[in-house]
């Protein structure tokens, strides 16, 4: 399965652009993990996570998201998820995370 | 007619996928929709992960997947022979309480319209799940 990770800082912004192509789940979550907690270590800063190209999350991946959070969440900083397709969407729903990594 | 699907699945991560997608071919082909074929294809995928990551220990392991398929629905279970747990001290998930774990139960629970678990402390688990066809 192939899933890339591009994570890029956004400097005039603060915040971390990181955005996942392809599929997440219990093969490879630990590639996203890796990519929040590296970029995070780099420069501590809010994360805007591009799901336009992520086809596929499980809870794997959806629990590697919010133990980066709550690790951010001490620093004050959050989470985004940016335009989930429609399966991810219904994932984010059914488990209410759709309140924290997507406000309105 | 029942027609059964039985997949002998080795206890690795990499094959949760190979998984996941031969369940969503036989859904789609049974005739379920399009958001159902999607919902039966992350129960199943979280079962197979929750088997790898909880259950199976070992890499020479394996568990099985058997989707029955019926007129009006798809009954899947998912079986591990790896000692099995106490269901009793499964917590589900609470809204505000955010967990890295415990997901992938409450996602089947959601998704499906009807799940047992059945787990033997010294034996395993059989996680079952049915989907009707709506409509």
């Amino acid at each position: 399965m192939t899933l890339t990770i591009g994570s890029t800082y956004i400097e005039d912004k603060d915040y971390w652009e990181i955005k996942p192509v392809g599929e997440v789940d219990i093969a490879n979550a630990a590639k996203l993990r890796a990519a929040l907690h590296d970029s995070y270590e780099k420069t501590p800063a809010n994360v805007r996570l591009d799901a336009s190209d992520l086809r596929y999350i499980d809870s794997t991946g959806l629990g590697v998201i919010i133990g980066a959070y709550g690790r951010m969440q001490e620093n004050g900083h959050a989470i985004h998820i940016e335009s989930p397709k429609v399966n991810v969407r219904k994932l984010l729903q059914v488990t209410s995370l759709d309140k924290i990594f997507c406000p309105q | 007619m029942t027609d059964t699907l039985r997949l002998l699945v080795p206890g690795k991560p990499e094959y949760v996928r190979t998984v996941r997608l031969a369940v969503s071919s036989l859904a789609g082909n049974a005739g379920f929709d399009i958001e159902a074929v999607e919902d039966i294809m992350v129960a199943v995928s979280e079962a197979c992960s929750n088997i790898v990551c909880h259950g199976i220990k070992g890499s020479d392991s394996a568990y099985e997947v058997s989707c029955e398929m019926l007129a009006d629905r798809i009954i899947i279970s998912v079986v591990d022979q790896a000692g099995g747990y106490d269901t009793g001290k499964y917590k589900e998930p609470q809204a505000g309480a955010l967990r890295e774990g415990g997901l992938g139960i409450f996602i089947i629970k959601a998704l499906m319209d009807e799940v047992n678990i059945l787990s033997e402390v010294g034996r395993g688990t059989q996680i079952q799940m049915t989907k009707y066809v709506s409509g």
